[in-house]
């Protein structure tokens, strides 16, 4: 008892076995009324019709029986009875019995209420429905032959139980069925969603072939959590960043600032030093902005307002900027502009990715090297004939803080690359570092959907 | 000049109220954005120094209920919040700058100093003369001679004098050097401002003329005028 109530209490808490017994209900309930009308159409109106006979029959036996002379009455009684097939009349008086039965029942109710009684047939027996009249010389009987119609009744009653039945087991089988093949895929993703609750982001979904509903939800679920585990990825890699770039020059400030306070009273710490740590806190500071900026911007969560830039005016202002770095190289700096110049972006971005691009080309290339500026119809492109990027670090430079001498002791963050790449994707567009044979070309798009052209239509030209 | 600093952190406050004493400023402090829009309605200030999150009452809201008393003096808004948004939003909101923590006490001086000088001397349109020290500018003909002798100077080279010059004896951090002449919102973090700075100074202290140009490490710029000291 107790096991079938848990079973209940389990199957109850399913949606799909509501569902499916309600939808039984439903149908049962359905049939069932089906069944109601339609024996209500046959079986009732063939026994009304009976009834109605019964009625007439009696009705115009009670208008002969007073209108004729009994002798008269008995001879036309005896012409009906015989000629009625399908009803049974017999009528009785003080002296004898006539009609088709030989004698009346005396259980039998007086009209219009209606009484079942057996007839034997010689060597059948046979079932009938009828009533008595009180004649004024006699009783007469009329009832018709019940057998068929009772026969017709237990048979619909019998198919109206069967198609219940038939129906409660269909009901409980497609409940069943249907909690086996959509419960276990909802049951496949409330265990997946398990597994990442206990720590493993890398569970996903399974996604079937047949592209409906749950392969839909599937879809979804999967994307959602392939952005969720990008972004704790990303979170990961940054406090990975942050714990080796960040530490590294922290700690050696803090062995420092000891190391001061321990000689303190022999050596008072002087001005110069004083300088030093606070340029390497300014250092610590300033790769901890970058970092978070990148990321930010990696993120898109530093929303800025996309104008029209003019690309050749930016690159003008970082030329100017940058070329006394350049001079002080004794190297050659030129700036070539494109015709179409303007494009929807952020002015103060795309200055800074140019700047960035310009002042790594500026410090990698030796002095007397030639540097060349090249705006496009949808980006720049920064080309030297300094030492290039080999081949296998090409991917490398541009994720955060890889920088190409290992030991990290030559001056720079490590995140110039990756800021031009996080500023080119913030304006859907990319980043290709390629060989310039000898040196590097940076190739800078952004906006790679749609580059404006310029509405005068005059060349851009430098100034 | 009496300055309110509005700061919730006690240390950056004591600092900061310490190092504008030192400069010659009377500092009244407030620790919560009540306290600040009670102070900065009751009393009389020519700056405010307000923090962005501030408890009891936001900085933004301060600043938009002082805004909206018509009180016009100059506002400097520092904020941890360094996003472009929240720099324009803070700008928007009625600010005069915007200093993103951490920050150097110098760029806080220099800008407090800018924001309380606020008219240049070029601020009415008709005078096309600027002079500072023994320097002189004309900024129809951008010509610029140093005790009678003409100096000729790159475009930036020009704009970068004429700042120092609109804020002589000034500290001028590279940072508002940057923003002056570039008109681009961030800090480009290297030495490039310094070499423009440089190429300036080689052609303006030339000859056996004192310098002029004084490089305050790890801060900035000034000019100074040695002639008349």
């Amino acid at each position: 008892m107790a096991l079938v109530t848990g079973w209940l209490t389990k199957q109850r808490a399913s949606f799909v076995w509501r569902f499916t017994l309600l939808y039984t209900a439903l149908l049962i309930t359905l049939i069932a009324v089906a069944f109601f009308v339609l024996y209500q159409l046959s079986v009732g109106e063939i026994s009304r019709s009976y009834q109605q006979q019964i009625q007439f029959i009696t009705q115009q036996q009670r208008v002969f029986n007073q209108q004729m002379s009994p002798s008269e009455y008995l001879t036309q009684f005896t012409n009906q009875a015989e000629q009625l097939t399908n009803l049974i009349l017999a009528y009785e008086d003080k002296n004898a019995t006539y009609g088709r039965l030989t004698s009346l029942p005396n259980h039998i109710a007086s009209c219009p209420a209606q009484t079942t009684f057996l007839v034997d047939n010689t060597n059948d027996l046979r079932l009938y429905s009828g009533c008595i009249e009180s004649l004024s010389n006699g009783r007469l009987l009329v009832a018709f032959d019940d057998e068929n119609l009772y026969f017709l009744q237990t048979q619909f009653l019998r198919a109206g139980v069967l198609a219940l039945l038939l129906t409660l087991g269909l009901g409980i089988l497609s409940g069943r069925y249907l909690s086996t093949q959509f419960l276990s895929r909802i049951k496949h993703i409330n265990d997946t969603a398990k597994i990442i609750q206990s720590g493993d982001l890398g569970a996903r979904v399974t996604v079937s072939d047949r592209q409906d509903e749950f392969d839909l939800l599937a879809g979804y679920i999967n994307r959602m959590l392939n952005q969720l585990e990008d972004s704790f990825h990303a979170v990961s890699g940054v406090t990975d960043a942050i714990a080796h770039d960040l530490r590294t020059p922290l700690g050696r400030l803090r062995l420092r600032l000891e190391s001061h306070l321990t000689t303190l009273p022999e050596h008072p710490i002087n001005e110069s030093q004083l300088q030093e740590m606070l340029e390497e806190l300014d250092h610590i500071l300033t790769t901890f902005s970058a970092m978070l900026e990148l990321s930010r911007l990696e993120h898109k969560q530093a929303h800025s307002h996309f104008n029209l830039v003019d690309i050749n005016q930016v690159a003008e202002d970082v030329i100017d900027l940058i070329q006394p770095l350049a001079q002080d190289k004794q190297q050659a700096l030129s700036f070539i502009a494109s015709r179409p110049c303007y494009l929807q972006g952020d002015k103060t971005l795309i200055f800074r990715a140019m700047f960035n691009a310009l002042e790594n080309a500026c410090k990698y290339t030796p002095s007397g090297g030639v540097i060349e500026l090249l705006t496009t119809t949808a980006g720049f492109i920064v080309k030297d004939n300094g030492p290039g990027i080999p081949d296998e670090f090409k991917d490398q430079v541009l994720q955060r803080l890889f920088r190409l001498e290992s030991s990290r002791t030559s001056p720079g963050y490590g995140l110039g690359f990756p800021l031009i790449k996080a500023i080119a994707q913030f304006h859907h567009g990319k980043i290709e570092l390629k060989d310039n044979h000898p040196g590097l070309q940076v190739h800078v798009t952004l906006n790679m959907s749609h580059p404006i052209e310029n509405k005068k239509d005059a060349v851009c030209s430098k100034s | 000049m009496r300055i309110l600093v509005v700061e919730d952190d006690l240390v950056t406050q004591g600092f900061i109220k310490k190092g504008l004493t030192e400069h010659g400023y009377q500092v009244e402090v407030a620790s919560n954005g009540q306290d600040a829009l009670f102070q900065a309605l009751e009393m009389d200030f020519q700056l405010i120094i307000l923090d962005r999150m501030l408890p009891k009452l936001d900085g933004l809201t301060v600043l938009n209920t002082l805004r909206s008393a018509n009180k016009t003096l100059p506002v400097l808004i520092l904020s941890a919040l360094d996003s472009v948004d929240e720099r324009v939003k803070g700008l928007r909101e009625g600010g005069d700058d915007y200093l993103v923590k951490p920050f150097a006490f110098a760029e806080l001086l220099a800008r407090v100093e800018i924001l309380l000088r606020r008219q240049p001397i070029s601020a009415s349109p008709q005078s096309t003369l600027i002079q500072a020290a023994d320097l002189k500018m004309n900024l129809l003909t951008r010509q610029v001679w140093r005790a009678g002798r003409e100096i000729s100077l790159q475009p930036k080279e020009f704009q970068i004098l004429r700042y120092l010059m609109e804020h002589p004896q000034q500290v001028v951090t590279r940072t508002l050097l940057f923003e002056a002449v570039w008109d681009y919102d961030f800090d480009p973090q290297t030495n490039v401002i310094d070499v423009h700075v440089a190429r300036l100074r080689k052609k303006v202290e030339n000859d056996d003329l004192p310098p002029i140009l004084e490089t305050i490490r790890g801060v900035g710029y000034r000019l100074v005028d040695k002639t008349t000291s």
